[in-house]
């Protein structure tokens, strides 16, 4: 098809015009010829050719795409109806951009968070290497095992170890030691995530192996932050934790990892270890075409091979290896949290789409005689919804590019609020930014609703009976009665959604209620964390380290303000290590005698700073010293599990049995029972912990643990711990030689981490039914308004026949209150099988609470009660002669 | 029939250039008044067959003095003009051959 036929329309049309006129010119000179006077000789040809408009209207129309044509007239004419109701079309925007505001707002967050790969190349290649077990796969790697898993060439290009989460180091050497994230990797490190260099190299083999010398590569933040961007960097030497290092490159600021690290060393393996301690994670990128699957089923050869060369004791019977995919893995179930909050959302945008077509209906209705007048004029069916259809789209449109704007607005404010722990977003959403994903979710959405909530309205609009509609007075009942069935029907659709909504936030408030109000088993009140790295040389061995401990702890003391001072190697409610233990004198193996258990070595400070209460025998004094005799201290859930008749007193535990070289000891005596703490969060049950002092560590293990994590301070103090911050940190900096402590925060503020997730989710679904709730509320408000207008004149009737206003009242409440009935009872069994998707997300209360599916529904039918009130009061003010005289 | 109106006037204009009130004129004449060209499908008949390229046009003057727009058949024109005939006279027989010869 030439396209010629659409160009320069109205020349044409002008050119058309003078040719007709000129073949009525010819024409009437035929018929002058004939013998016509010239005025009936005129009159004849425009007989003969017909309307000269109709002939230009086809050419018109044949040069014109027709449904682009009409559609521009139905939205011109959209605009001049939408301005002809303002307050209607404000309303019905408004609602739409709330609706799909936080639909933009939660999509944002989903995109960022699931919906986008990992910023390195290729990321589908990277996997994580795993230990598996029936229990599941947990990562963590020992040199063996990532000595064997690099062999792997079959399936793997690259094989790199990285540290857990890292011990932290110093910077040292200048008047300002600063503690960084340092994290050791091996060499193949930057080379299997792609990352890109601005200066410098990264490590060699040879600078990865025993005695490789001393070198660093630095990220860029750290570069530009400490070293001012300097050119000169590479091939300067800086002090990490008093050791010099000579600085080989830096990563440029694309290149961000999971795991935010300041600078990187590599891990010098000596490949030839035989310990098969876990200290570090190990990934991978798979050789182009290699399935998970397949590298699951090569590992698992590979797990063979492991036990033949290093024995069975190496790896249980039933465990193997494995692969994960490092994205998955990273998402967690974050995923399936982000859904729910989805679902809620999407409710959300319902009952807004439903409110909108009441509205919508409303105005419709009013608006009867307008179709009905059209369609006389020779409007199709058709040709009425379109034009509704274009009202309404106009509509959601707007709505939707507003609510762009204040998804925006909503998100930043949600990742203000501390979203807690959601992965791959940034500092503070920063890596949340506006993509086409996101505007083409919001344009789907936006026409989505503008057909779900335009539709009906169009629909019912368009069944106009021509004649009743002209011949009524537009104040009566007339096609009230199919439309008012639908607007019945969409009040009991938003009641009930509403009632899911309400019953899920009203879950989650006493999910959080719950939360709070768990004795964490430890003192919050004015105790300040900090984390203080012994990463380097100097703390190879336990002494030093107990000497660093001992001698701030002296210090503390001696600062005004200060009450207790402890230490810990790991953080109460953020996780810990585990470690196996057996009873001594006991079978091995037996679900009596052998386990794994919490295990932390603090100093005797740790449980009077924290007020962990001595349920029984002593805690440790500056006595269990590295001379003394072994000891341990258990908690209340390892000795009433172990001993169950109450003479744990008595027993005494080999600690990391089996686990490698490094954790061999003697057998400890227990010496204290201390009270149960909840230190994987709240809402799970204390597990089992065992305390040893720090000062009583083997050698080896605290040399691994300088590796791998900080100590952690805890100091008590009189009043607000914040003001005792400066002289606290320059106390520890004097007391240990100058090393610097980092992530200074009140116990109180780890707590509130610790729920952050919880609070954020009762939050965000509160705010979501409480939305609900407002807008179901216009709802019946709306329909009940508009039936007590419609019958007006019924209604006059009854009360000059004799009704007493009471009756009228109690009429127009009741059915306002029937219709919410019936939504809250479908609501309630929606939310009976709903709710079961929230069952994770809840703490000390069931799914199925009797207080939510009791208040929740009680709530509605009084919100609904005030909605309908209004209307019903309006009903008994109907003057019965007013109403008769409206006829 | 669809196409026909097209096909006349495409074979009214091998003649030579012509505008539209003659071409209707000639047609009804030719076909001695059996055919009445419906005057308002003449000028959309006539845009449509310009714009497909088969004619040509441009203003002149006709022979009563008057001021008119003249259609020239082009040679893309010309040779739908064939295929046009080739199709018609094809039709025409098949009809013939199954109305048979005529009975009266």
């Amino acid at each position: 098809m030439s396209m010629r036929r659409f160009l320069h329309r109205s020349r044409k049309d002008e050119d058309l015009a003078a040719e007709i006129e000129s073949h009525l010119a010819h024409q009437q000179d035929a018929n002058q010829a004939h013998g016509y006077d010239p005025e009936e000789a005129r009159r004849q040809a425009r007989v003969r050719f017909g309307n000269p408009r109709t002939t230009r209207e086809r050419v018109w129309r044949y040069r014109s795409f027709p449904w682009i044509e009409d559609l521009r007239r139905d939205f011109v004419f959209a605009l001049r109806a939408l301005r002809k109701t303002p307050g209607v079309t404000f309303i019905a925007v408004l609602v739409i951009a709330v609706g799909i505001g936080v639909n933009t707002a939660v999509f944002t967050v989903i995109d960022a968070v699931l919906l986008k790969p990992l910023t390195y190349p290729n990321p589908q290649e990277l996997v994580s290497l795993t230990n598996t077990g029936p229990r599941g796969s947990f990562s963590g790697a020992s040199i063996p095992r990532f000595s064997l898993w690099r062999q792997q060439t079959s399936i793997f290009q690259k094989v790199a170890a990285i540290d857990f989460g890292g011990a932290g180091m110093n910077i040292t050497g200048t008047d300002h030691p600063e503690q960084v994230q340092g994290i050791h990797v091996s060499a193949d490190y930057f080379a299997m995530l792609g990352a890109p260099l601005v200066e410098g190299r990264t490590f060699t083999a040879e600078e990865d192996s025993p005695n490789g010398g001393h070198v660093t590569v630095l990220s860029y933040g750290l570069w530009k932050s400490r070293y001012g961007g300097s050119p000169n960097i590479v091939g300067s030497t800086i002090q990490l934790d008093g050791t010099p290092y000579l600085v080989i490159g830096v990563i440029g600021p694309g290149f961000v990892t999971e795991t935010p690290a300041d600078l990187w060393v590599p891990f010098q393996f000596d490949l030839n270890s035989k310990d098969n301690v876990f200290f570090f994670t190990a990934a991978a990128r798979l050789k182009t075409g290699v399935t998970i699957p397949q590298a699951n089923a090569q590992m698992r050869l590979v797990a063979d091979e492991f036990r033949r060369l290093y024995g069975n004791d190496s790896l249980p019977p039933n465990g193997s290896f494995g692969v994960d995919s490092l994205q998955k893995e990273m998402i967690g179930d974050t995923g399936s949290r982000l859904f729910v909050l989805w679902g809620a959302v999407a409710f959300v945008l319902l009952i807004a789409c439903a409110n909108v077509a009441n509205l919508l209906l409303a105005r419709a209705t009013a608006r009867r005689r307008e179709f009905a007048t059209r369609a006389a004029l020779g409007a199709g069916r058709m040709q009425i919804i379109r034009q509704l259809l274009v009202e309404s789209l106009t509509m959601s449109l707007t709505g939707g590019a507003l609510g762009l704007g204040l998804g925006f607005v909503g998100v930043r404010l949600l990742l203000r609020m501390n979203a807690g722990d959601i992965p791959r977003i940034g500092e503070d959403g920063a890596r949340i930014a506006l993509d086409p994903n996101i505007l083409l979710f919001t344009l789907g959405v936006s026409l989505l609703t503008g057909i779900v909530f335009g539709l009906v309205p169009a629909i019912s609009a368009s069944r106009t009976n021509l004649a009743t509609a002209l011949n009524d007075n537009g104040s009566r009942s007339g096609m009230g009665i199919r439309s008012s069935k639908f607007r019945s029907v969409l009040v009991i659709v938003e009641m009930a959604l509403t009632v899911v909504l309400v019953v899920g936030a009203a879950l989650l408030i006493r999910t959080f209620m719950n939360l709070e109000a768990v004795d964490p088993g430890f003192a919050l009140h004015n105790v300040l964390s900090m984390s203080m790295s012994v990463s380097g040389d100097r703390f190879q061995t336990t002494a030093p380290v107990a000497h660093v401990v001992q001698e701030g702890a002296d210090r503390l003391h001696g600062v005004p303000g200060v009450v207790d001072a402890g230490v810990s190697n790991c953080l109460p409610m953020a996780g810990g290590f585990g470690m196996s233990f057996d009873v001594v004198g006991r079978p091995k193996g037996g679900a009596d005698s052998s386990g794994g258990a919490g295990f932390c070595s603090i100093s005797y400070g740790y449980f009077t700073t924290l007020k962990i209460p001595l349920l029984g025998g002593r805690a440790f004094t500056k006595g269990d010293n590295a001379t003394a005799p072994n000891v341990v201290v258990i908690n209340e859930a390892m000795a009433h599990h172990l001993w169950p008749g109450g003479d744990a007193l008595r027993g005494r535990i080999l600690i990391g049995a089996g686990a490698g070289p490094a954790f061999a000891e003697e057998p400890r005596q227990i010496i204290g029972i201390v009270g149960n703490t909840h230190d994987n969060g709240p809402n799970s049950d204390p597990s089992p912990m065992m305390y040893i002092p720090l000062a009583q560590m083997p050698d080896l293990e605290t040399a691994l643990n300088s590796k791998v994590a900080p100590l952690y301070w805890f100091v008590r103090s009189q009043g607000d711990p914040h003001t005792l911050t400066t002289s606290i940190t320059t106390a520890l900096r004097e007391a240990s030689g100058g090393l610097p402590v980092a992530h200074i925060r009140t116990m109180e503020e780890i707590e509130a981490v610790s729920i952050a997730r919880q609070r954020l989710n009762m939050l965000l679904l509160s705010v979501f039914g409480f939305a609900g709730l407002l807008m179901a509320a216009i709802g019946v408000y709306g329909v009940m308004s508009y039936s007590v207008q419609q019958r007006t004149q019924e209604l006059g009737v009854r009360m000059a026949l004799g009704a007493q206003t009471s009756d009228l009242r109690n009429m127009v409440m009741r059915q306002g209150m029937v219709l919410t009935m019936i939504g809250v009872l479908i609501g309630a069994a929606g939310a009976f099988w709903l709710t079961h998707f929230l069952g994770s997300f809840l703490f000390g209360v069931k799914p199925l609470d009797p207080i939510s599916f009791i208040a929740t529904p009680l709530l509605l039918c009084i919100v609904a009660l005030a909605s309908v009130w209004a209307p019903a009061i309006r009903a008994t003010r109907v003057d019965p002669m007013a109403a008769l005289r409206v006829e | 029939m669809q196409g026909t109106l097209d096909m006349l006037v495409l074979r009214t204009l091998i003649l030579g250039p012509a505008h539209g009130h003659t071409i209707a004129q000639m047609i009804e004449q030719t076909s001695e008044n059996a055919l009445e060209v419906e005057q308002g499908s003449l000028y959309p008949a006539l845009h449509r067959l310009e714009d497909r390229g088969w004619l040509s046009s441009e203003w002149g003057v006709s022979d009563n003095n008057r001021k008119a727009k003249f259609y020239r058949l082009t040679a893309k024109g010309r040779k739908e003009l064939n295929a046009a005939t080739g199709r018609w006279r094809r039709m025409t027989r098949a009809i013939d051959l199954i109305l048979g010869p005529s009975t009266e």
